[in-house]
């Protein structure tokens, strides 16, 4: 996977210090760099210009986090069962292109990639949330408006929370990635309260659709060596895509994926169909003409969302889940955004609450909740 | 040699298309990107039936995507004896945009036309009566079919229920539920 690298780096005025600022600026020696004042993005007009959404990935944003550091998953929507997740959000964009990401429409109009350089003060206001809550299990991710993992080996984010999240028997913490960038991981102590994760399509949609991400293969050996430093392993088969070939292709990608790690240490495997608004259509069409992932056979659904038609999807998530379930029975599975009548037709049955869910897939991995 | 004009005039009749039905800058712009002959195709198509922004970029979706899928060339889409046939019907304008764009919505979505096309025909082995419709949820997402029952007096009612009640017995509307499920 190629090194991520700004054609400019801007830094809010009063962060020159911020130890994420130095770190990458110390890697970073040749690239130019700008102060800026605060909120620079809201006060600048970007040019709207060819692909601004690229460019935008292209600009490295050094800024203070000042909003609420915790939030509900953007996942959740009424109707959909939820697995109650919660985000943190410390880099907003991210430094691969993929053809669906749904950033391209959700960031439009502010696309700088931004990195947070107060995580300490964000993990503290994350702490003071959860450590009040002892008795309840949360489970935490850091990969809704990024990559988890890609800008890493640059940012060092992970020194900073999987000794935070280690430290929590409450909380799991999930880093998700598409990028193989796990070097500084591998000298970190998880005691078990992180799981890496993976996304996954077949090795020709990574190779078509999922640009500057890190290759099948070397995903699947990124996860193997995760595991054997002593973290949880999780993969995401999410967006599945229907083309042509989608079996054969997704035949091979849960062989493979299940042949890579140590079964008994999945934690989870989660299905999810593409589901793409309207907007974010009309986004791709634009920036990537010859994408595949339009041309499946996607309807509009109750959320306003195109999927790929309910029968059709049904029976892509039964095929899978066959396959894995013969090969690993034991690992949870579960669907994302999908309606508790498709939960019905996948798994025989709908789980009570969205906090089933949830529960189905911290529990294994945290100690008992404390009474009270 | 004056061949070289041939393309160049095929972007002025695209354009003049596009001033006469009102086109937005982007859609012509997504049509004049196409090769040469595709764009030729869709330009024929177009004056035929008449498209306007709103048709011609159901039409420009539908068949990149067809394109990409199927790795074949829109003028060989549109040439096929699939879209000829309602193009070249002696029938009015309108019917043959619905005929086209029915064969090409086939074509698109072919497992979700086979499965719309096997419904309607188990509701009609139903044999249900026109007192009693079935209705599915559109583009078949959902679980639930409707059935309405339209009845003047009680007698018409219980014959509607009476057959309802017969189909259920019979396994022959167990029949469209299972249906709904399969692709
Ligand atoms: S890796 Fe994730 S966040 Fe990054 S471009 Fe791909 S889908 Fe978007």
């Amino acid at each position: 996977m190629e090194p991520y690298r700004p054609h400019e780096i801007l830094i809010e005025q009063g962060e020159e210090n911020a130890a994420v600022v130095r770190r990458a600026l110390a890697q970073l020696p040749d690239v130019p760099v700008r102060i800026v004042e605060r909120e620079w993005e809201r006060h600048t007009k970007l040019s709207s210009e060819g692909d601004p959404f690229a460019a935008g990935k292209r600009r490295l944003l050094f800024t203070r986090q000042r909003a609420p550091a915790l939030h509900y998953c953007p996942a959740g929507t009424p109707g959909l069962v939820c697995c109650n997740y919660l985000v943190i959000s410390l880099i907003s964009n991210c430094p691969m292109d993929c053809s669906y990401c749904f950033l391209q429409e959700y960031l439009a109009n502010n696309p700088t990639l931004k990195v947070c350089t107060n995580v300490e003060e964000v993990l503290a206001a994350v702490a003071a949330v959860v450590d009040r809550h002892p008795q309840r299990h949360f489970r935490v991710g850091t990969g809704e408006l990024s990559d988890s993992l890609a800008l890493d080996p640059l940012l060092g984010f992970s020194r900073n929370l999987v000794p935070f999240f280690a430290a929590r028997p409450n909380v799991l913490l999930e880093l998700k990635t598409k990028s193989d960038c796990v070097d500084e991981l591998l000298y970190l102590d998880p005691k078990d309260r992180v799981v890496v994760s993976w996304s996954l399509t077949p090795p020709d949609i990574v190779d078509s659709e999922e640009h500057r991400t890190a290759p099948f293969a070397a995903r699947l050996e990124a996860a193997r060596r995760v595991q054997a430093a002593g973290y949880k392993v999780g993969f995401h088969l999410d967006p599945l895509i229907e083309y042509p070939d989608w079996e054969a292709g997704y035949r091979e990608t849960v062989a493979r994926m299940l042949a890579a790690v140590e079964l008994r240490r999945i934690a989870w495997i989660s299905l999810g169909s593409l589901r793409l608004t309207p907007a974010l259509r009309t986004t791709i069409r634009r920036r990537f003409p010859h994408t595949r992932v339009l041309s499946g056979e996607q309807v509009p659904c109750i959320d306003g969302k195109w999927r790929t038609f309910q029968a059709l999807r049904v029976h892509m998530y039964r095929t899978i889940r066959g396959w894995i379930q013969e090969a690993a029975p034991q690992v949870p599975l579960y669907l994302c955004m999908e309606t508790a009548a498709v939960w019905a037709k996948v798994f025989g049955h709908t789980p009570a609450c969205d906090r089933d869910v949830a529960r189905v897939l911290t529990g294994p991995h945290l100690s008992p909740p404390v009474a009270g | 040699m004056t061949q070289p004009d041939i393309p160049c005039a095929l972007s002025e009749r695209v354009a003049a298309y596009a001033r006469e039905r009102r086109l937005s800058p982007p859609t012509l712009a997504r049509w004049q990107a196409w090769p040469e002959e595709d764009k030729a195709a869709l330009l024929v198509l177009a004056r035929e039936l008449q498209l306007n922004e709103n048709h011609l970029r159901d039409f420009l979706d539908w068949l990149e995507e067809i394109a990409v899928r199927d790795r074949c060339r829109v003028a060989d889409l549109l040439t096929a004896p699939a879209i000829q046939q309602p193009l070249t019907a002696h029938t009015a304008r309108s019917e043959k945009l619905k005929g086209v764009k029915e064969a090409l919505r086939k074509i698109r979505y072919p497992r979700l036309s086979r499965l719309e096309a096997d419904l309607r025909a188990a509701v009609k082995a139903l044999d249900l009566g026109r007192q009693v419709r079935i209705s599915f949820p559109p583009a078949l997402e959902g679980d639930a079919i409707t059935v309405t029952l339209t009845a003047r007096n009680v007698r018409e009612l219980a014959d509607c229920l009476t057959r309802l009640h017969q189909r259920i017995e019979d396994g022959r509307m167990q029949k469209v539920f299972d249906l709904l499920d399969q692709a």
